[in-house]
């Protein structure tokens, strides 16, 4: 009886630490909300958005992801648009531009994190956006069934300020005081104003997307746990052989990038043939280089990297036909889009200061070396050459056609034959590749002659060579190894309010359909916020949009109009 | 029956533990990613009587880099005689001489139940006795600084025959050197505590700091009172 006391009292902990792992997981998990200056843009023009990562336990701004995901698809498998943005406790903002080849439709902005891949792509953040090509008259695209949305549901939950102008209506290029009211406590809010498309629309507020939400559990199709990218972006891979497909355990796959100086990254694969590595602002738009070290002799093993942005599912939203009052608004996008083109009144960007190149180069080695400047000898064909004038500690034999590096050990005056040869910055596969480099391409060679550690590997000596001219670009990955691009992080531009004031020729057209975009405004909580702009030439009926969140996670929508007359009789409110 | 039911309930345990295993990944993130040490292989020198090592054991250690990046729970040794930070690669028991230049410093920790705190400083002048960057032991870090290095020198040699062949052994004692860095990063030197040799080193504070001195009662004979000193200078403002 006290066994089965004990047992039962064991079954119990037990249970009791999974509840807690699992409610720990569910805790750590993310949602979110995008905001995007319109709903209606041409392509071509800058797209502005706001992104609100948050906690999906307490809906609070979410301090765990540093990475997120933007990409824009329609019904098309292939993702239009990807990006990789910076996402700074829970929010991010920026822009970026729709190339102007897209045809005309409804698109999808998905955002994501790689935490929220975890719970499936059901838990994305989504929202529909509408894109006319410029040069497409006939318009025969479909919309979004908006369906019995009811956008003045009431969510108990959120705060709508209140929005005050000056003015009900305003004449063109005039300028337009709002003042917010108070929230109760502090928060950061998105703001656009820009031109009523006059369709019902499908767009959800912070408010109802959230109180949408439904407690979720992790996706078991997920067959590994993505973990959150709290410091960088991680990029993921696999080990397979070619032959089999079987994934490859205990691989140790090394990663580096042209540089001047030799640099190395390195991740074992784990029993799922998976390895992770940790890709800091170093790699960003840079070109990677991986390989498998000790790649054993007649094997087919290939490395493959996981698209970050991959998705499965695909998009097929119900769609009705587009009316003529649409038609007309996008029509007019169209023109103001030319007018604006004509005269170069588009360039509303600004570009964001660069930022820090504040990166850390893994460096392989931190020491002293002993360095050759071949431009201080005579001229020499190739290696093996260079090797037997210059360099007695370096030894190159050739084995029938296969060379082989050796390196006297300054400690010992042995030659160990495995040395980590790497040209250019980058770990040379296969020393064959550039046996033939003489000193018409190479610029410098360093030497250490010691046997070296970086972290678990170990390296019989190192020969770096850098070349003139990035030698390394003109080399070809051996099977085993791959060769990807790393893009940089979007930063995109922020908007500029333009005073019309500062328009020195009057008579240039100054048409807008975006009047604000402020992403990052925030609020007091105790007093109200206020903000100005102008307006345009364009006359129409505005939409001032306010999103955001509080401090204490409570959601904050609140929406308006003004009317914009092309004439100066304006009512005064 | 009872033993079947027992069975079962075991059974259950172990398999809510391995569904546990999954969530417990998402902690891996911290260790994953973790800088890499970097190093050539590190043989000891032999040829010594007497201790190379500050610390003869094997101790944990903490590791700031130099490029601001921390490394805890190192197993780590500083040799005293040629000034390097010893690593052993716990995954394969090899050891490792740390390169100088990335390690910013460094922490020893349960030395006597307490722990050190190392700083690579760079001295400014570099001569064929005396590298420009050394290890030392952090004793004030304040306007006026005291850096301790715990120096290992050669005391004397001998030539001893064993197995038939004549070896040269050298003699080698624990010898620090305290280097005092001022407010214009210059370091004074002091090679044994002593009143008379500290004041030499202020020749316009000297009056100030034997009030302190005397004012403190320090007899002026222990790394104690030396760092109180320090201390108090820092305290009055006395430089």
């Amino acid at each position: 009886m006290i066994l089965f006391k004990r047992t039962f009292i064991l079954f119990v902990i037990q249970l009791a630490g999974l509840t807690f792992c699992v409610n720990a997981q569910i805790a750590n998990h993310e949602t979110g909300y995008i905001q995007t200056d319109r709903t209606v843009y041409v392509a071509g023009e800058s797209v502005f958005y706001k992104l609100y990562v948050l906690d999906a336990t307490s809906k609070k701004r979410s301090d765990l992801s540093k990475v997120g995901y933007i990409l824009l698809r329609n019904a098309n498998p292939n993702p239009t648009l990807k990006i990789r943005i910076k996402i700074d406790s829970g929010l991010a903002a920026g822009s970026f531009v729709l190339p102007d080849t897209l045809t005309s439709g409804v698109y999808q902005l998905i955002a994501f994190t790689s935490e929220m891949k975890n719970f499936g792509e059901r838990q994305f953040i989504h929202k529909e956006i509408v894109i006319a090509n410029r040069f497409d008259k006939e318009l025969n695209f479909k919309l979004i069934n908006s369906g019995s949305t009811d956008n003045s549901k009431i969510h108990p939950a959120d705060v709508k300020p209140e929005i005050k102008t000056d003015k009900l209506t305003y004449g063109s290029r005039e300028k337009v005081i709002v003042s917010l009211g108070k929230t109760n406590s502090k928060a950061n809010v998105s703001v656009s104003v820009f031109e009523d498309p006059g369709i019902a629309s499908t767009d959800k507020s912070i408010a109802e997307t959230l109180a949408g939400l439904s407690t979720v559990q992790p996706d078991k199709k997920v067959l590994n746990t993505y973990l959150p990218e709290s410091k960088e972006k991680i990029i993921r891979g696999r080990v397979i052989d070619e032959t089999t497909q079987k994934t490859i355990k205990d691989a140790t796959v090394l990663l580096s990038c042209m540089d001047s100086i030799p640099n190395l990254q390195y991740a074992v694969t784990n029993s799922n043939g998976m390895f992770q590595m940790l890709l800091s602002d170093y790699y960003n738009g840079k070109e990677l280089f991986f390989t498998i070290k000790d790649m054993p002799a007649n094997q087919h093993w290939k490395i493959v990297t996981e698209d970050e942005f991959a998705l499965s599912n695909t998009w097929n939203p119900p769609l009705t036909e587009i009316k003529d009052n649409f038609k007309k608004f996008i029509d007019k996008s169209q023109n103001i889009v030319y007018i604006n083109k004509c005269y170069q009144l588009n360039n509303v960007l600004i570009a964001k200061p660069v930022a820090d190149r504040n990166y850390i180069c893994p460096q392989l080695y931190h020491c002293p070396v002993s360095t050759v400047l071949l431009s201080d000898f005579v001229q020499l064909n190739d290696l093996p050459e260079i090797a037997v004038e210059l360099l007695p500690q370096l030894r190159i034999y050739n084995d029938n056609g296969k060379y082989s590096a050796r390196i006297m050990f300054e400690s010992s005056n042995l030659y160990y034959d495995k040395p980590a040869v790497f040209l250019d910055g980058v770990f040379v596969d296969d020393l064959n590749k550039i046996i033939g480099l003489g000193s018409e391409q190479i610029k410098k060679i360093d030497i250490v002659q010691s046997e070296r550690a970086f972290g678990n590997l170990i390296f019989e000596g190192i020969i770096s060579i850098t070349s003139k001219s990035n030698e390394i670009l003109n080399t070809t990955p051996a099977s085993y190894s791959l060769r990807i691009k790393n893009d940089n992080f979007n930063q995109g531009g922020s908007f500029v309010d333009v005073n019309p004031d500062s328009i020195k020729d009057k008579n240039i057209p100054y048409y807008k359909q975006l009047l604000y975009w402020n992403p990052n405004l925030e609020l007091s909580g105790t007093d109200s916020t206020k903000f100005e702009f102008y307006t345009s030439d364009n006359t129409a009926n505005f939409i001032i949009k306010v999103e955001g969140i509080s401090d204490d996670g409570t959601p904050i929508s609140a929406s308006s109009t003004i009317q914009v007359n092309n004439k100066l009789n304006v009512t005064v409110k | 029956m009872k033993h079947y039911l027992y069975f079962l309930f075991l059974l259950i345990c172990i398999s809510i533990n391995a569904q546990t295993v999954k969530s417990t990944e998402v902690s891996e993130s911290d260790t994953l990613f973790l800088p890499k040490l970097t190093g050539q292989t590190y043989i000891e020198r032999k040829g010594y009587k007497g201790e190379q090592y500050f610390y003869d054991d094997w101790v944990d250690g903490d590791i700031l880099l130099s490029t601001g990046e921390m490394l805890h729970g190192e197993k780590l040794k500083y040799n005293g005689l040629f000034d390097e930070l010893i690593w052993v690669n716990m995954s394969n028991y090899r050891q490792f001489e740390l390169d100088k230049s990335f390690v910013a410093e460094f922490w020893l920790k349960g030395i006597r139940g307490a722990t050190i705190h190392f700083k690579r400083i760079n001295l400014g002048e570099q001569t064929d006795t005396h590298p420009s960057e050394i290890y030392a032991q952090i004793g004030v870090e304040e306007k006026v600084s005291l850096y301790i290095q715990r120096k290992i020198s050669v005391v004397g040699d001998e030539d001893i025959y064993e197995n038939g062949k004549l070896y040269n052994i050298k003699s080698i004692e624990s010898k620090p050197l305290y280097y005092i860095k001022l407010p214009s990063n210059n370091y004074l030197v002091l090679r044994r505590i002593r009143r008379n040799a500290f004041l030499k080193l202020f020749p316009e504070q000297k009056k100030t700091i034997l009030k302190l001195i005397r004012a403190g009662h320090l007899n002026f004979k222990s790394e104690a009172d030396l760092i109180k000193v320090i201390e108090l200078m820092n305290e009055k403002g006395v430089i």
